[in-house]
């Protein structure tokens, strides 16, 4: 009959303007403010302090030059030139390996009726919490000849040599990555309404062929995962340092520590390779938003959307199909779990005297009645467990405020900045950050004319809020970015004020991400290292500081067992965070949202 | 029904309080560390075994300042120390190895003259530098050979270095990476030192006989991992049968019973690897005097002490420096079996950077 | 102030409103005013700036420049603004917008929270609308176990229960079925009307505008083109864009037109070069090349081949719709009507007659690109 306009309309409605947010202009600007003031403060003053050196290292006294391009040069020579090298393209296999495995994952746990689902979703769980020093900790003491596979009776000597080499290193670090990308790719799913596959299996597309067809409608999740895997791989520095020093693979982590470990440091050819580390996200933000500016819309969760259909599998297809998650989920998760449980419990692993294999308490023993007063671990598990408490709470409410801003900004400049800079600052291995907050909060300036909080437990806390922030955002950003708008629209309508709209609101529909992000941030303050180790005050020890030095002193049964409580006592944290949460939400809030596990 | 959901929303309420009030109180905790004083003291930077003992021990004396430990391993100290530039945070430091000292002490940042008055022993005496800028508190060797005795029997071991190069020790033996160890590099210049026959002048002679010792060394089928754990691990899965490492990690092992079938030898020669203690030269007065008194009190009787029954199984098996005293554990063979040898950290000191990257490019093939 | 029980009727004034969204100009210095108690539906293709209008009303939006006010209340103006949450409205969304972590029961007395009604009375209140709406017995459900209908009645109900005296409905009917969309409707207008409130509906279905209005306003690119009652804009459109709009059966470029008297017209179109059709005239003119010929559904009568009066066209295609046929008619090749009713079916391919009815037929000039 009339025209109809040629707009775009994406699925919720016909007619919307750019901006979905109403705030007052003034009021965004300073809010934007303030939000850069305390990022300028946790990382880019402290990093940027770090990079600086790579062409000014007179800037903090650690060189005659004022301004130099030899680093550089020096930088893409020899091993480090090697290590980056390395580093790249480790990083880009890695990522794509564990972008594809993670997809199948998601879509069997998500779309299909594999068994023990729940099960395979908590793995994913306890995969993102696990420290990389941990999974290598768990392998080596695995497949170390007279190691644990040894003592189980496996032979394993041939994997042990293959084990450290390229491919342990892609192994354990396509694990690490798995769960970023797994929870990602699963969040991108459940946005991905069924009709697209039934439209392709109406059509004459079988179960591969639906997959691949539909798969490209989530491209936006996909290349997300890619970015993050990519960046987190990069600033890897637990395997860079145990695998990669032993399989003669120098990666970028390890010859950047290793600039730095001589004395004097060449902090000048460590802030090269920090910022190639930090300028190798700009490629995979570049390809994301060049694939979502094409692709329209993030599909909305709301009341309306409704569980896809599972595709069913044949009994024996099921069994067989569970059985390979199962498979896959083992090598990443179990075998690094079993192989540090039976380090812990076995008397000297990996001595070759032939006496066969004792089991012992005694490693445990050491850890909860030490012989050296020292190096116990209850008071550093303490400090840590009260340092993750708190930067866990900081660094939510910031991550929260954050994640809000970019995705509400979704589309603009601005809104690219931020995403870049939060990647980046992903790829930035903690020994940098570490050192640049000595550089940056050690200035005298600060020290008289802002606040002397150096070698003091709140500078600790801010390199721990520092390192975990831009991972937190990230990860809080899909859900935040599926938030229907017109339910805290009809909020403030219907009478409610901002802190109401946002009490009864979104917080509900948020909690579940808000306790897990909390509970993530929480996990990886217990187990960081690098920071902790160059800024933690005198006689405060965190405890990943202690173990660490149990395992570099040939005390590995002591210090695998005091690795196996951590890890225990972290996940009882985690399970009394949820259960607390069950117990003190209402019903409503549980049944809606975003869901960790389907 | 209304009633018991009141009930709930109550409890609800009241828990999601407590739990506030719990993060808050850990927030102040753990920032409500200030304290005041007109005399603060200094802050001791170390990665010695026995440190906590002796800071311990020394603030129990009453000195009129407390002495605040920053305990953390040799590396992420020096990179403290290095990141802090001209503002240090540190007055004193204490950790195993002269050459970090010689390098500070050629930027100035060290306090001459701060050596106590005391009778040091001649391995003593040799490591105390001539503007007695810093203070041997006591040796260790680097160099030492540890040996499986259940795989490989005293009779059977090498006696020089040479002869490490025999066919006879093919893949036999084990060290640690310089970059990584710290104690190593000392022991890689006292083998350049004595291979080369260094007397004086340029060190490029000595550094090349060095380089071809260890390359032949490489050829016989050296193991070479990153610190003293892989390298004893190596030795108990029966890799390897000799290292050469530090003396103390030898002794420690045997005694806490993890490696019960280790023992020591010394070959013709082994290198002296003093525990050094030093103090910042750009603290204010005050500082500086403090840590005089520290040093002072460490290098006396009583720290002496403290540094030998501190930490019994680790740093504590040291040979004194000082006369008329003895090691504290019977398992530590005299001095003088030792064969121990002092090389001067300001002409091997600088050199580090260059071996260390030439070790790990050509002998660890990394 | 939102606990009187019948809320009073408030008055919108809307004037010079303009809002921009960087370069794009989404309204374009709309003035309108809305009587108390009047059903104002305002109509409009995607693009067009109604859902932005309405949103600048609830306050979710914040105009450029221009002023509105509620009740003799400005609530948008250079120096003011007025939060969303203190401006009396309620609003039915077409996403439903129900909180999904919250029962119906829950989601309905939302609104009642700041009310100083003591707490039986909120419930009351609270059941009552349920019942009024027919979905008492969901109260206790949560909105992803209910349907589209049944969400949206829920939305309803909230908006009613906010008491207030204006109410602003953002195409709540376009993500229904077909049958729902009558029914909700009917319960729409007479839910609001009962309630004493103003309404402000926004949709882009012209026959639902006419059905619920008092009042049509017609919107076109951020532009208020024509305000007036369903019946008006219906026989006196004030351009090519709301005649278009508001349901055209056919359209045709004109050879000639000649004054009869002063509105009407005789034309000439291509397919009667010897049968002119009278027609009323909207901006038109004698010489205008850019005129259009354009008929109402309502003003086209179908007839059997034969007889003097009409002219020839074929049925390309006919539609039983329960109460007679609708036909699509092709009298040549510049010209297909719609929608022509008969209760008489003509088949497909059929030659048949068809003439005009003055009353329901305009010229009017068309501007160069499509309006």
């Amino acid at each position: 009959m009339v025209d109809v306009s040629s707009s775009t309309a994406s699925l919720a409605t016909p007619e919307s303007p750019p901006a979905r947010r109403w705030t007052a202009k003034n009021r965004f600007s300073l809010g934007g403010t303030a939000i850069w003031a305390v990022l300028f403060l946790l990382i880019v003053a402290p990093v940027g302090c770090f990079l600086i050196l790579a062409v000014s290292p007179h800037v903090f006294q650690q060189g005659p030059q004022w301004f130099t391009l030899t680093f550089i040069r020096q930088a893409f020579e020899g091993i480090t030139g090697r290590g980056i090298f390395n580093s790249l393209w480790v990083s880009t296999l890695v990522s794509f390996l564990a972008v594809s495995t993670a997809t199948t994952l998601a879509w069997l746990v998500h779309r299909t009726n594999i068994g023990a689902r729940r099960l395979w979703s908590v793995s994913m769980w306890l995969l993102l919490l696990m420290p990389t020093w941990m999974m290598t900790l768990g392998w080596s003491d695995l497949l170390q000849p007279f190691g644990a596979a040894h003592a189980m009776g496996i032979n394993t000597r041939w994997l042990y040599g293959e084990f450290f080499g390229p491919l342990g290193i892609i192994i354990v670090l396509t694990s690490s990555a798995l769960p970023f990308a797994y929870f990602i790719v699963s969040a991108g799913l459940q946005g991905l309404g069924p009709e697209f596959e039934d439209a392709a299996r109406i059509h004459g597309a079988g179960r591969t062929r639906t997959f691949a067809t539909v798969l490209p409608i989530i491209a936006p999740a996909l290349l997300s995962a890619i970015a993050i895997s990519f960046a987190e791989t990069m600033s890897d520095f637990g395997v860079a340092f145990t695998l990669g020093y032993h399989a003669h693979f120098p990666l970028a982590t390890y010859t950047l520590f290793s600039a730095i470990s001589n004395f004097p440091a060449n902090f000048s050819v460590a802030a090269v390779i920090a910022a190639i580390l930090i300028l190798s996200t700009v490629p995979p933000i570049a390809l994301q938003s060049v694939v979502m500016r094409r692709s329209k819309s993030y599909a909305v969760l709301s009341g309306r959307t409704r569980a896809p259909r599972r595709r069913e599998f044949g009994k024996r297809s099921r069994y067989l199909v569970s059985a390979g998650v199962g498979l896959v989920i083992f090598i990443a998760l179990g075998v690094p779990i079993v192989g540090a449980l039976v380090g812990s419990f076995v008397k000297n692993l990996g001595d070759d005297s032939g006496g066969g294999v004792h089991l012992t308490l005694s490693y445990y023993a050491q850890v909860i009645h030490p012989s050296i007063v020292n190096n116990s671990l209850g008071s550093p598990l303490l400090l840590s467990n009260q340092l993750g408490l708190v930067v866990a709470s900081l660094t939510g409410v910031m991550a929260i405020i954050l994640a809000r801003r970019l995705v509400a900004t979704h589309g603009g400049w601005s809104q690219r900045i931020t995403d870049t800079f939060l990647l980046g600052s992903v790829a930035v291995p903690g020994v940098v950050l570490g050192v640049g907050y000595i550089f940056f909060y050690n200035l005298s300036f600060i020290t008289h004319h802002v606040v002397d909080i150096y070698k003091t437990l709140p500078l600790l806390m801010l390199g721990l809020m520092a390192s975990a922030l831009p991972g937190q955002t990230r990860f809080m950003a899909g859900p935040v970015s599926q938030l229907q708008p017109s339910l805290s629209e009809a909020a403030r309508v219907h009478g409610a004020n901002r802190f109401r709209t946002w009490r009864t609101t979104n917080m509900p529909l948020m909690s579940r991400v808000l306790v897990w992000g909390w509970l993530l941030t929480f996990t990886k303050t217990i187990s960081e290292l690098a920071i902790s180790q160059i800024l933690y005050p005198p006689s405060q020890e965190p405890a990943s500081v202690t173990i660490q030095s149990y395992l570099a002193n040939f005390q590995s049964g002591t210090g695998t067992a005091m690795t196996v409580l951590t890890l225990v006592e972290m996940f009882g944290v985690i399970a009394l965070a949820l259960g607390i949460y069950r117990l003190v939400t209402p019903e409503g809030w549980r049944r809606t949202g975003w869901s960790v596990v389907d | 029904m209304q009633t018991t959901h009141h009930t709930i929303n109550a409890f609800r309420l009241r828990f999601a309080t407590v739990l506030a009030a719990v993060t808050v109180a850990s927030m102040v905790l753990l920032t409500g560390q200030a304290h005041a004083s007109s005399n603060p003291g200094f802050v001791l930077y170390s990665a010695q075994g026995y440190d906590h003992a002796a800071v311990a021990a020394f603030n129990a004396t009453n000195p009129g300042f407390t002495v605040t430990l920053n305990d953390n391993s040799t590396g992420p100290l020096l990179e403290q120390i290095q990141a802090e530039g001209n503002n240090p945070k540190w007055g004193v430091l204490w950790v195993d190895g002269a050459t970090a000292f010689a390098q500070l002490d050629n930027e100035g940042k060290l306090e001459k003259n701060s050596v106590p008055n005391v009778s040091f022993n001649s391995l003593g005496k040799a490591n105390v530098p001539a503007d007695r800028s810093f203070t041997p508190t006591g040796l260790t060797v680097t160099g030492a050979l540890c040996y499986n005795s259940a795989k490989i029997t005293a009779s059977q071991l090498p006696n020089t270095w040479a002869q490490l190069l025999s066919s006879k020790y093919a893949g036999q033996l084990g060290m640690n990476d310089p970059s990584q160890s710290g104690p190593t590099f000392p022991l890689i210049a006292g083998v350049m030192d004595q291979a080369g026959r260094y007397k004086s002048g340029s060190t490029a002679k000595s550094v090349s006989a060095g380089e071809k010792f260890f390359s032949s060394l490489r050829k016989n089928g050296l193991l070479v991992s990153s610190t003293n754990g892989p390298t004893l691990g190596a030795m108990e899965q029966g890799s390897i049968n000799m290292a050469i490492v530090q003396s103390s990690a030898c002794y420690g092992d045997e005694l806490n019973g993890s490696f019960p079938s280790i023992r020591v030898k010394y070959l013709n020669y082994s290198i002296a690897l003093p525990s050094v203690i030093g103090i910042d030269g750009r603290q204010p007065t005050i500082v500086r005097a403090d840590a005089k008194k520290f040093v002072d009190w460490v290098m006396s009787p009583a720290g002496q002490k403290v540094m030998q029954t501190g930490d019994p199984q680790g740093d504590s098996l040291f040979w004194p420096v000082l006369n008329n005293e003895n090691p504290a554990n019977k398992i530590i063979p005299p001095l003088s079996t030792t064969n121990a040898i002092t090389i001067s950290p300001y002409l091997w000191g600088p050199l580090e950077p260059m071996v260390n990257a030439w070790f790990d490019k050509t002998i660890v093939q990394i | 102030m939102r606990d009187s029980q019948m809320p009073q009727p408030v008055g919108v004034v809307i004037e010079r409103l303009r809002k921009e969204f960087g370069e794009k100009v989404a309204l374009n210095d709309v003035d309108l005013t809305i009587e108390p108690g009047s059903f104002v539906v305002l109509l409009g293709p995607s693009g067009s700036g109604k859902t932005t209008l309405l949103r600048c009303v609830a306050g979710i939006e914040r105009p450029s420049r221009g002023v509105i006010t509620i009740n003799d209340v400005c609530v948008a103006g250079p120096r003011t603004f007025v939060q969303p949450e203190k401006r009396q409205t309620a609003m039915v969304f077409q996403d439903y917008a129900l909180w999904p972590h919250l029962t119906v029961r829950k989601n309905v007395a939302f609104p009642l929270a700041s009310s100083t009604r003591l707490k039986e009375q909120k419930n009351q209140r609270v059941d009552d609308l349920l019942e009024r709406v027919g979905i008492a017995h969901l109260a206790s459900r949560y909105p992803n176990e209910l349907s589209g209908g049944e969400q949206q009645r829920v939305a309803l109900a909230r908006a009613l229960a906010a008491d207030v005296g204006l109410i602003l409905f953002d195409e709540p009917l376009s993500n229904l079925d077909a049958d729902r969309r009558e029914q909700l409707r009917i319960e729409i207008a007479t839910l609001t009307r009962e309630a004493g409130a103003t309404a402000i509906y926004i949709t882009h279905d012209q026959s639902e505008a006419f059905a619920l209005a008092d009042r049509v306003g017609v919107l076109n690119h951020g532009s208020l083109v024509q305000f007036d009652t369903p019946e008006n804009i219906y026989r006196h459109p004030t351009n090519a864009f709301v005649t278009r709009f508001t349901g055209v059966a056919g359209e045709c470029p004109v050879v000639a037109v000649k004054s009869s008297d002063d509105d009407h017209f005789d034309v000439w179109l291509p397919f009667a070069p010897s049968h002119p059709f009278p027609a009323l005239g909207v901006n038109c003119r004698e010489g205008d090349s850019s005129l259009h010929f354009f008929v109402r559904a309502s003003g086209v009568l179908l007839n059997a081949p034969g007889g003097d009066k009409g002219v020839c066209a074929e049925v390309i295609d006919v539609a039983f719709n329960g109460r007679g046929y609708e036909h699509v008619v092709k009298v040549d090749d510049q010209m297909t009507l719609t929608k022509v009713f008969s209760n008489r079916r003509f088949e497909r391919n059929a030659n048949v007659k068809v003439s005009f009815d003055p009353s329901f037929c305009f010229v009017m000039a068309v501007p160069g690109r499509l309006s």
